[in-house]
């Protein structure tokens, strides 16, 4: 009896495991190295019809036919870069998740170095203004307190 | 008074906040800015949707202005802008249609042409046939060279065969009198 139901579940996992594989067989590579480059790949592409989705996650028809595409393309013997080329010729830089630096999305990168500058400039300022309020009179007049209190 | 201007700084830096996050309210997040503009139709060689036997390249679109939409009869809007694009018709726009169907292919299942011809035909009947002839996009690769995100959409072609203008979604009357009339009228004009 516990043999019977041994073999059953190894079965079942034997069927899930052959469905797994079928749907990650349809862009198959003969190199693994194209496989994980394909991974990569319809992870960073974006979804253009179905805006923040990645081409790997979406069923939309597009994504699709963008998957089909990249394949073809790794298959033809392009790298990383002329595919992503290729994609931006056509969907522009939105098809891409890291954006180019330009002159408009610069600010992207420095802001965030500017906000620290600035805000390390202002606590240093308060810190030199607030300095100088602590006299040596001043200091000597507590010294004094402490020794007498000893 | 150097206080007052300490305390200004946050509130200008909020309000400049509020106004990049209010006109952010209008923005459409599906217009992105084409990046075939200004350039000529990819090349291709397709045949025609009717009449398989005949065979279309890029060099159709020189010589007149045309427009060029990309439809399907699965799709629910392009449903609704056949008969506006009928009467555009009728008051002499060239009107060429780039056909694809999400049918034939092997990852959505297999369809006769002879059946995608049937449906058309039936659509174009009921709704209006605003088409002087259909491109039959069979694998959609002139449609993915266009950088077509789904349907509809339309895109203006000048006399040389360069990309004018390229539209997301229906094309309706506020459409047209906006977005494509100011650069129809002058391309015609030429």
């Amino acid at each position: 009896m516990n043999r019977l139901v041994c073999t059953l579940v190894i079965l079942m996992l034997s069927c899930f495991g052959s469905l797994a594989l079928a749907t990650e067989d349809k862009f198959h590579f003969d190199e693994p190295k194209k496989d994980a480059l394909f991974l990569e790949l319809t992870k960073e592409l974006r979804c253009p019809k179905c805006q923040n989705q990645n081409i790997a996650d979406s069923d939309a028809m597009i994504a699709v036919d963008l998957k089909r595409k990249v394949y073809e393309l790794l298959q033809k013997g392009n790298d990383r870069q002329q595919v992503i080329d290729f994609m931006k010729q056509r969907y522009g830089d939105f098809v891409y998740y890291q954006p180019p630096v330009n002159p408009m999305t610069i600010w992207l990168w420095v802001l965030p170095i500017l906000f620290i500058v600035v805000a390390v400039v202002g606590v240093v300022m308060t810190r030199k203004r607030q300095a100088p309020e602590i006299s040596n009179e001043q200091l000597a007049k507590a010294q004094a307190i402490l020794e007498r209190d000893e | 008074m150097k206080k007052v201007a300490l305390y200004l700084i946050p509130l200008g830096l909020f309000l400049g906040l509020i106004i990049f996050l209010y006109q952010g309210l209008f923005s459409n997040p599906r217009e992105h800015k084409s990046s075939l503009l200004e350039k000529p139709m990819p090349e291709f060689v397709l045949p025609d949707l009717m009449d398989i036997q005949q065979t279309y390249t890029q060099d159709v679109f020189l010589g007149k202005v045309t427009l060029l939409n990309v439809w399907g009869v699965w799709c629910i809007t392009c449903a609704i802008e056949l008969p506006y694009l009928t009467q555009l018709q009728v008051e002499g726009k060239h009107i060429v249609g780039l056909y694809y169907d999400q049918d034939i292919d092997p990852d959505f299942g297999i369809k006769t042409v002879e059946r995608v011809q049937q449906e058309v035909t039936d659509k174009l009947r009921q709704l209006g046939n605003p088409y002087a002839y259909n491109i039959f996009d069979v694998k959609r690769d002139l449609s993915l060279d266009l950088g077509v995100t789904g349907a509809p959409e339309t895109y203006l072609i000048d006399q040389q065969g360069k990309i004018r203008l390229h539209h997301i979604g229906d094309i309706n009357p506020r459409v047209w009198n906006k977005k494509f009339a100011p650069i129809y009228d002058t391309l015609v004009a030429q």
